[in-house]
């Protein structure tokens, strides 16, 4: 569920906008200002002074465990971090993102994920939290509403979901079971014809010599 | 779409009929709000092209058309979205672990049921997803795969997940 809403600013000529994004266990708030050097053409919704195109500031709720304030850059990281885990957990394959240099790390860790928010101040511990797939799913969302925004004017460069090679899908369980009849078969049938060639073959007894039978003749 | 990509886009449109009792009849009632009657006018229409999965009893031979695979992988997308709800409380943590237990043993048994019913159960992939022990994980892995297709940004995710291994 998304809202919109426009708040005037006293000591700017333009309004602050604000955007909200909401989930069950989490909101996401944008705020930031229109870009009123803009021509009409570029706000494909509405009119251009209603597009939020510069960044002052968001915040994510993760329900009451965290709420974090971050700049254009964090929220740059956030989506390369969760939209290409989310797309790995959709084909069964979770796939760590994110490095340790950079402000948002997401990883699995037991039944759940691990996401590290690294501050850029000086001397802060990273924050680590563990997300269910329920609360992952949430924040999902949010990004997920805020990219196909119509009224967001930021561009959050991401490249469109790709299909794993082959090489990277997960292996099928059972996948190496179903080999096994066949393999043993194969194996049964060559031990069966090593013993078989290694059984000495019974010596061919020559008949005796037998007299040679008179021969008659026939009339 | 490889074959593999077919099988699973069946197991979750069975998975969804199995979260929800009345699932045939939202299939046929979102095909119509999603604008699919073209691709599946009626219920055999989309009987037959779900029977295209390899791990039917009953599977048909050839492949879906591109038009078929579109409209499965929207319908599966936006029954997920109707379901998120319920979805998110199978896997969330927070919930009441009893309830959440009993929410799954009726999930997995009627699963398993559909299963049963459709499938070649002489096919080892469908012999572990109704194992009670074994198939556990890969029952929740199909949720999860639910879980994550719903929303806006899901339509793509479950199409590039659906073509894994094909480049």
């Amino acid at each position: 569920m998304t809202n919109f809403s426009l708040s005037g600013i006293s000591s700017f000529s333009s309004a602050q906008l604000k955007l909200h994004f909401e989930e069950s266990s989490c909101r996401l708030d944008l705020t930031g200002l229109p870009d009123v050097s803009a021509s009409p053409s570029d706000a494909s919704d509405g009119a251009p002074g209603q597009r939020l195109s510069i960044l002052t500031g968001w915040e994510l709720n993760l329900g009451q465990r965290a709420a974090l304030q971050g700049k254009l850059e964090h929220l740059q990281a956030l989506v390369a971090a969760v939209q290409p885990y989310v797309r790995h957990l959709v084909s069964n394959h979770p796939c760590p993102q994110g490095d340790p240099s950079s402000p948002v790390s997401l990883e699995p860790r037991g039944k759940g994920h691990r996401l590290q928010l690294r501050s850029s101040q000086a001397n802060t511990e990273p924050l680590d939290l563990q997300l269910d797939d329920a609360e992952l799913a949430d924040l999902t969302q949010c990004l997920d509403q805020m990219l196909q925004d119509q009224r967001l004017g930021i561009s959050l460069p991401l490249p469109a979901p790709q299909p794993l090679r082959r090489r990277e899908q997960p292996r099928r369980k059972g996948a190496a079971t179903g080999w096994a009849a066949p393999a043993a078969a194969l194996g049964a049938l060559l031990i069966t014809a090593g013993l078989a060639s290694v059984i000495p073959l019974p010596e061919r007894k020559r008949p005796a010599a037998q007299p040679p039978a008179p021969t008659t003749s026939q009339r | 779409m490889p074959r593999r990509g077919l099988e699973r886009l069946d197991l979750l449109l069975l998975a969804i009929e199995a979260l929800d009792l009345h699932g045939s009849e939202a299939m046929l009632w979102s095909c119509e709000q999603l604008g699919l009657s073209a691709a599946f006018p009626d219920r055999v229409a989309l009987w037959k092209s779900r029977c295209r999965n390899p791990l039917r009893r009953a599977s048909r031979r050839g492949e879906l058309s591109s038009q078929e695979q579109q409209g499965l992988v929207q319908l599966v997308c936006s029954l997920s979205q109707r379901l998120y709800p319920m979805l998110r409380q199978l896997l969330s943590s927070s919930e009441p672990e009893q309830l959440n237990s009993q929410r799954w043993e009726l999930f997995s048994s009627r699963y398993r049921e559909l299963i049963q019913e459709r499938m070649n159960e002489k096919r080892g992939a469908i012999r572990l997803l109704i194992d009670s022990s074994e198939g556990e994980s890969l029952r929740r892995q199909v949720v999860q795969t639910l879980l994550f297709c719903a929303g806006p940004g899901g339509l793509q995710r479950l199409e590039a997940s659906l073509m894994d291994g094909s480049r």
